[in-house]
């Protein structure tokens, strides 16, 4: 009994922290890289648009894993995509009516959560084989992992492209901006860095 | 029969979900529609509110007004007319638009009441270069239109920015922004001039 507890506890652990680091889905599995390079040029709508697919992603987990077994196999892909736009939609209205100056910042990347391969690839790997619970801990540790990657790229543009994160100053007075960050070279070079530093981390921790 | 049978038997739950998923979002959708209605008019209001200053309302003047390009493209927009406390006319402005480098470049661009000089114009949209094109939110480059006369504007490399005529001094390294800005007064303004005194809302009855 005890050891199956500690099996289940395990099972959660391990759902939650997967898309965290080990498969974190912007530096080590490189999927939705649209968002990743356009929206990171501050971290304000880095962190909207993180939460904004955290949100996606749980509720379409949470849909895709109660319909699992009602579902016929040719079917899921057209009923994965109809509950993902239908939670793209809802979160798009919401940024519209409460954080307007976010949902112009953001643009088209909202609706096109839609289209963000991260939120089919958990429906399909994981909430469409698993239960309630590890699929809204697999939609947050996802989630939060692509989060947690937009928002470090973008800390690193917005201060070497302004000097300031949250409009605090943190550079020297005489700093001098670096203007080519906040274009899409500055996106390729930090998220290029990036993964070549947890690359560097994931091969020190095997060795 | 066994066709509609077997048709229900595989797509109950995609016709089901359809309408649960069509009803969610025309909840949120009816909840959220005014709010996101008066997000827009707000905008458009503080932005005309910062171009003329002695306005106090805006109200629509000329709705549904036709502007023709020159490659004969057409643009619809609304003139909104600014008035102040005491009910007079202390302006127009309206919304216009025209392809720049990266993207389409939106303009809220406000004239005075005779519609013979510019009071400005305020960035609605663009998604030009940062560091280059995006400098059109600048002081910089927006003060050679305040106050310059309604008609054509010449876009020059080189030239005084301080001075206000009819010359537009472009921004370095974004020659095609520039010529986009230029190009959006170009169109819009002697139109809007042209309608404005068709309905006879200039002040000076011209």
């Amino acid at each position: 009994m005890a050891n199956e507890h500690s099996a289940a506890d395990t099972q959660y652990f391990r759902a939650f922290t997967t898309g965290l680091w080990r498969e974190n889905p912007t530096f080590r599995l490189l999927i939705g890289m649209c968002p990743v390079l356009a929206v990171t040029t501050a971290v304000k709508p880095a962190l909207t648009m993180g939460l904004s697919v955290i949100f996606v992603l749980v509720c379409s987990n949470i849909v895709v894993s109660l319909i699992r077994n009602l579902v016929k196999p040719h079917l899921r892909i057209i009923m994965f995509t109809l509950a993902i736009s239908t939670f793209v939609t809802i979160a798009d209205l919401y940024l519209k009516a409460f954080q307007p100056q976010m949902s112009e910042a953001l643009g088209p990347y909202v609706p096109l959560i839609i289209v963000n391969c991260l939120i089919i690839f958990r429906a399909e790997a994981c909430a469409s084989k698993s239960s309630l619970t590890i699929s809204i801990l697999d939609g947050i540790s996802f989630g939060g992992g692509f989060t947690i990657a937009l928002c470090i790229l973008a800390a690193i543009r917005e201060l070497l492209a302004t000097g300031k994160i949250f409009d605090v100053s943190l550079m020297p007075s005489d700093y001098v901006p670096l203007l080519a960050m906040q274009m899409p070279v500055g996106a390729f070079v930090t998220l290029g860095l990036l993964v070549g530093l947890s690359n560097l981390l994931i091969k020190e921790r095997t060795s | 029969m066994s066709k509609i049978k077997f048709f229900i038997e595989q797509s109950w739950l995609l016709l089901v979900s359809s309408f649960f998923f069509g009803l969610l979002i025309a909840t949120a959708n009816s909840a959220w529609s005014p709010r996101i209605e008066q997000n827009k008019k707000d905008k458009l209001t503080n932005l005309m509110k910062g171009l003329i200053t002695a306005a106090s309302n805006f109200e629509p003047a000329i709705q549904g007004v036709e502007i023709i390009g020159a490659k004969g493209q057409k643009q619809i927009t609304t003139i909104y007319k600014g008035i102040n406390d005491k009910g007079a006319t202390t302006g127009f402005a309206f919304i216009a638009s025209g392809f720049g480098f990266a993207d389409k470049i939106e303009l809220v661009i406000a004239v005075d009441k005779k519609c013979e000089k510019l009071y400005g114009y305020k960035v609605l949209f663009s998604n030009e270069t940062p560091g280059f094109g995006d400098k059109i939110k600048n002081a910089y480059f927006s003060d050679q239109f305040k106050g310059a006369p309604v008609g054509k504007f010449e876009l020059v490399k080189a030239g005084d920015p301080l001075k206000i005529d009819d010359t537009i001094v472009a921004i370095s390294g974004a020659t095609v922004t520039s010529t986009a800005m230029v190009n959006i007064f170009n169109m819009y303004i002697e139109q809007i001039k042209e309608q404005l005194k068709q309905k006879g809302l200039l002040s000076d009855g011209k």
